[in-house]
This record gives structure tokens, C-alpha cells and sequence, in this order.
């Protein structure tokens, strides 16, 4: 019994997720086009509404294109890795209070093995691919991953260190539900490490290298087509939701808002990752590609440095205060 | 001489990233500006006078032919090289050029209207019809037929004087006015007449930009 409950949770986890992958690319079409004063999607359904639903069923019913040079077992398996990787994070993501599919207590940790196995996923897509292109964005990926894992995991110890917890319910718990106890203050540098290396994380412009448009045709997945690059797609998307979902709660505070919403809990929640979601759009309209050399600059001589001083401040305020 | 490609900043800049922040309010104030996307099918564009379209044979009404004379300079002018023009000449009474065909292929064509600037008797206009594309190369490969139907067409539903289309202001540069053949010396505006012909950047200083792209477009 208890199983099957967990199994209809699942699944309406699922279904909710990806209706917000479809509605996401949605919302960064609309919102880059207006952004450039166009208009976006305008013709499926009324303004444009119905455009995922039919791109959905385009994608699905497209050739599926597997050249004939590929490492076929490895090319057909990377989009899944990619996929499941994504999805398993979600399952330990705190909606609200009690809304969690499972409440492990090294939630954290569990989130960042899963996001660097996703790019797993990234580096044999562009392995099996037997092109230059996806090659040369699987490459990418792995540096960047490498380099911006290590920043974005320090600026979260000072997470850890505050709240006492790597459980992510816990960690909303300990910043109360006023806004002086978000976290967002006491680790602002903290933050700043973390929103950089998580635009990393999920390139996305201004780090989109592994897929640069205008060099690498489309990166990694340059020979996918049809479902398979759908797939890589829903993985990035998700991947964005995981990690504004992880900012929502590491420092701004989890579901607690100005006030209790009766029927819908993660109402709070919610909204701070579509926020969240919106900045990532406004940031992909705005900024321009960093080139390699520099991106890896960033990195390692001003992120890495950056977390480390949080963290030493982060433990002597810590250890004279508590 | 040195250049500096980087304007210096302060310390509280760098910190703050400030060009990147004045970038993305830039972003923020187009998200809530109107846009210029003309939405196609159901909002036509305003078409300007001395819009270069469909190309069309005017149809002289005293003859119901055309009114080419084969002078050639048409098929001499056209930079993609797209008018095939087939006459002979009249030998019995006048000693004119009658024209057995005309042929314009439009897939090749360009659209820069030297055709009908060079014309001495305006037979060839570009008419403001944009929208013929079809399903067959035939059809848009006009013989000379095709041509004069074009202008019965555009001339029908003109809401013009039809004369007055004959495009007297498409004329060639920068030649004095007496020096141009007759047909072209017809009375046209002066904006459009010798010097004062507002072509390329001038147009900007002199027409007021569409109704529907004017506000909030202050580039």
C-alpha cells in the first residue's frame, strides 16, 4: 500500500515536472522574444500557448537518427543518463513541509553526485557521437563541470556549516520563516559563488560552451535528433529547476513566505524557483558567450578563492557566535 | 597614439559588475516594451510609394499591346541578367520593333528596378503586388502575356489614377532634365525630381516611420 502511494506521488511528481519543462521553454521564448522586442511563439493556440505541446509531439514522432559511425549502446544510453540523473535529484527536493518524496539526510550531497553524473551523460553523448563537434562539447563539459563542482560544493558548506545539516528540509527549518534568517544574507558571498557556478552547472549562457551555437554547431548533441535530443532538452531544464530549487532552499529560505498559504504549501517555494527561472532567462537575453581561457579563469583564481574566504569566515563567525 | 579598449573602473564597479547590470536593465526595459513584430497575414504592411513588387507590362490603351519599343536597355541594365526580350521589326509600314516576347524570370530577378528607371517609354513598371509565390516555376517565369495580365490585374484594383503609376519618378540618376528621354520628363513631386530624390539614408530625414513601429522604438 504504502508503495503504491509512493509510486501515484512519483508519478504525479513526474507529470507536474515535465508540464514545467514543456511551459519552460515556453516562458524563455516568450520572455527573450519580448526582451528583443518581438513577440515570441504567437501562433499555436491563443498567443502562442499551445507551441510545447505541438513541439512535444513533433519531437516524438521525428526520425530517430543514429549515424553510422556512433558507439551505438553508448549513444542511445547518454540521453537517459543524462534524464534519470536529473529526475533522481528531484526526489529529495523539499516542496514544503513534508512534501518530499524522500527526505534522506545527505540530500545535498546526494544533489551534487547526481548533477555530476548527468554530465556523464554530456561527455559519452559527445564521446559516441564519432564527431568533432559533439567531442569537443563533451570536453568542454568535463572541464567546466570539474571546475565549477568544486566552487559550487564550498560555497554550500557554508550552508552546511550554519544549519548543521546536509537534510534539506532541516536546512529550511534552520533559517526560520522571517527574512533576516535567510541565509541569503548571512552567506551573500556564499550566494554570489553560487548562482555564478550554478548558471555553470546547467550551461547555460553566459557558459553555454559545451553546446556553443556558434562554434560547436550544437555541442554534445549535434548528431542527436528527434526524441533523443528532446531528452538531452528536458534534462537541461530540469537540471535549471533542480538548481534553483536548491538556491530556493539553501538561501532563500525553503517554502516559509510572508504568510502561510492554507491550501497549497509550496505555493512560496514555487515562486522563488520561478525567480529563479526568470533570471536564468533574463541572463541568457542579456549577456554574451565567456570564452574558455576566461571561464576557466573565473573558476578556479576568483570562485574557488572567493568560496574559501566565505568558508573561514563562515566557521569563525560559527565558532565565536555559537 | 594609445588606444584604450577597456574604459578604467573603480573598485566598487568591478565588484559590482555594473556594465553587466546596466546590460540586463536594458534587457529589462525591452521586456516591457511594445514590439515592432508585424504579425503577417492578418496586418499587411503599409506599402510606400515607389515600392518595387510584381513586374508587369503596362498595357498602352490605344493598341492594347504593350508599350515596348525592343530599345533593349532593360535587358543591357539588369544586373542578374533575368529579361529576355524576342522582336522584329516592322518592315512594310514604319520601320518599328515589334515585340514577339518578353520574358522576365522572377525567381532571378533582384528587385533593384534599373529596368524601370532605364525604360524611354515607361512599358515596364514594378507594381506594388508582393504576395505571388506559387507552386511551379512556370508560373513565375512571365512571358509577356503573364506581364500584361500582371498590370490588368494591379491596374483593376488600383485605387489610383492608373497614369500616374507609370512611374515617372523612376528615372536615372543624376541626369539633367532635359536630357531624359520624353516619357520620363512627366511632372513628379519635387522630393522625387533630380537632386532633391530622397533615396537611401535621406529617406529617414524625410518620411515619418509607420504608425506601427513608432512608438517606443527610440533607438
Amino acid at each position: 500500500m504504502h508503495i503504491i502511494i509512493i509510486l501515484i506521488e512519483i508519478l504525479a511528481l513526474f507529470a507536474l515536472v515535465m508540464l514545467h519543462v514543456a511551459y519552460a521553454t515556453y516562458f524563455e521564448r516568450k520572455i527573450i522574444g519580448h526582451m528583443q522586442v518581438r513577440l515570441g511563439p504567437m501562433r499555436v493556440g491563443w498567443h502562442g500557448l499551445l507551441q510545447p505541446i505541438a513541439d512535444g509531439i513533433k519531437s516524438f514522432f521525428k526520425e530517430d537518427i543514429i549515424p553510422a559511425g556512433a558507439d551505438r549502446p553508448t549513444f542511445v544510453a547518454a540521453p537517459i543518463i543524462c534524464l534519470v540523473a536529473m529526475l533522481t535529484s528531484l526526489a529529495v527536493l523539499p516542496f514544503a513541509k513534508g512534501w518530499v518524496l524522500a527526505d534522506i539526510d545527505i540530500g545535498l550531497l546526494f544533489i551534487f553526485a547526481m548533477s555530476s553524473l548527468a554530465s556523464y551523460g554530456v561527455v559519452l553523448a559527445g564521446w559516441a557521437s564519432n564527431s568533432k563537434f559533439s567531442f569537443l562539447g563533451g570536453l568542454r563539459s568535463m572541464a567546466q563541470v570539474i571546475s565549477y563542482e568544486i566552487a559550487m560544493g564550498l560555497s554550500l558548506v557554508g550552508v552546511m556549516l550554519l544549519s548543521g545539516s546536509l537534510n534539506l528540509s532541516r536546512i529550511v527549518e534552520a533559517q526560520g520563516d522571517s527574512i533576516l534568517g535567510m541565509y541569503l544574507l548571512p552567506q551573500c558571498l556564499g550566494f554570489f559563488v553560487f548562482f555564478i557556478s550554478m548558471l555553470a552547472e546547467t550551461n547555460r549562457v553566459p557558459f553555454d560552451l559545451p553546446e556553443a551555437e556558434t562554434e560547436l554547431v550544437s555541442g554534445y548533441c549535434t548528431e542527436y535528433s528527434g526524441m533523443r535530443y528532446a531528452i538531452f532538452f528536458m534534462a537541461e531544464y530540469i537540471g535549471m529547476m533542480v538548481m534553483a530549487s536548491i538556491g530556493t532552499i539553501c538561501f532563500l529560505g525553503g517554502w516559509n513566505g510572508p504568510f502561510a498559504v492554507p491550501f497549497f504549501p509550496p505555493l512560496w517555494f514555487v515562486l522563488k524557483v520561478y525567480l529563479f527561472l526568470f533570471l536564468f532567462i533574463w541572463i541568457r537575453a542579456t549577456l554574451p558567450r565567456y570564452r574558455y581561457d576566461q571561464l576557466m579563469d573565473l573558476g578556479w583564481k576568483l570562485l574557488i578563492p572567493l568560496a574559501l574566504v566565505n568558508l573561514v569566515l563562515t566557521a569563525c563567525l560559527k565558532a565565536m557566535i555559537g | 597614439m594609445q588606444i584604450q579598449y577597456k574604459p578604467k573602473r573603480t573598485w566598487l564597479a568591478t565588484i559590482f559588475q555594473v556594465e553587466i547590470l546596466r546590460g540586463m536593465a536594458l534587457t529589462l526595459k525591452r521586456l516591457f516594451s511594445r514590439p515592432i513584430t508585424r504579425q503577417y497575414p492578418e496586418e499587411k504592411p503599409q506599402i510606400k510609394i515607389g515600392f518595387r513588387g510584381q513586374h508587369a507590362l503596362v498595357r498602352d490603351p490605344a493598341t492594347g499591346l504593350t508599350k515596348c519599343v525592343g530599345c533593349m536597355r532593360c535587358a543591357m541594365v539588369c544586373p542578374s541578367r533575368c529579361i529576355r526580350i524576342r522582336s522584329h521589326k516592322e518592315k512594310e509600314q514604319w520601320n518599328r520593333r515589334l515585340i514577339d516576347d518578353y520574358r522576365i524570370e522572377a525567381l532571378r530577378c533582384v528587385y533593384c528596378g534599373y529596368c524601370v528607371e532605364v525604360c524611354p517609354v515607361n512599358a515596364i513598371v514594378l507594381t506594388e503586388v508582393f504576395e505571388y509565390g506559387a507552386y511551379d516555376r512556370q508560373s513565375i517565369f512571365f512571358n509577356m502575356e503573364q506581364l500584361l495580365t500582371n498590370w490588368d490585374r494591379f491596374a483593376a484594383q488600383m485605387d489610383r489614377p492608373v497614369a500616374d503609376y507609370v512611374n515617372p519618378f523612376w528615372r536615372p540618376r543624376g541626369l539633367a532634365e532635359h536630357t531624359l528621354p520624353v516619357g520620363k520628363r512627366l511632372a513628379v513631386a519635387p522630393e522625387w525630381s533630380g537632386e532633391q530624390q530622397v533615396v537611401g539614408r535621406n529617406w529617414r530625414q524625410h518620411h515619418q516611420p509607420e504608425p506601427s513601429c513608432k512608438e517606443d522604438v527610440d533607438v
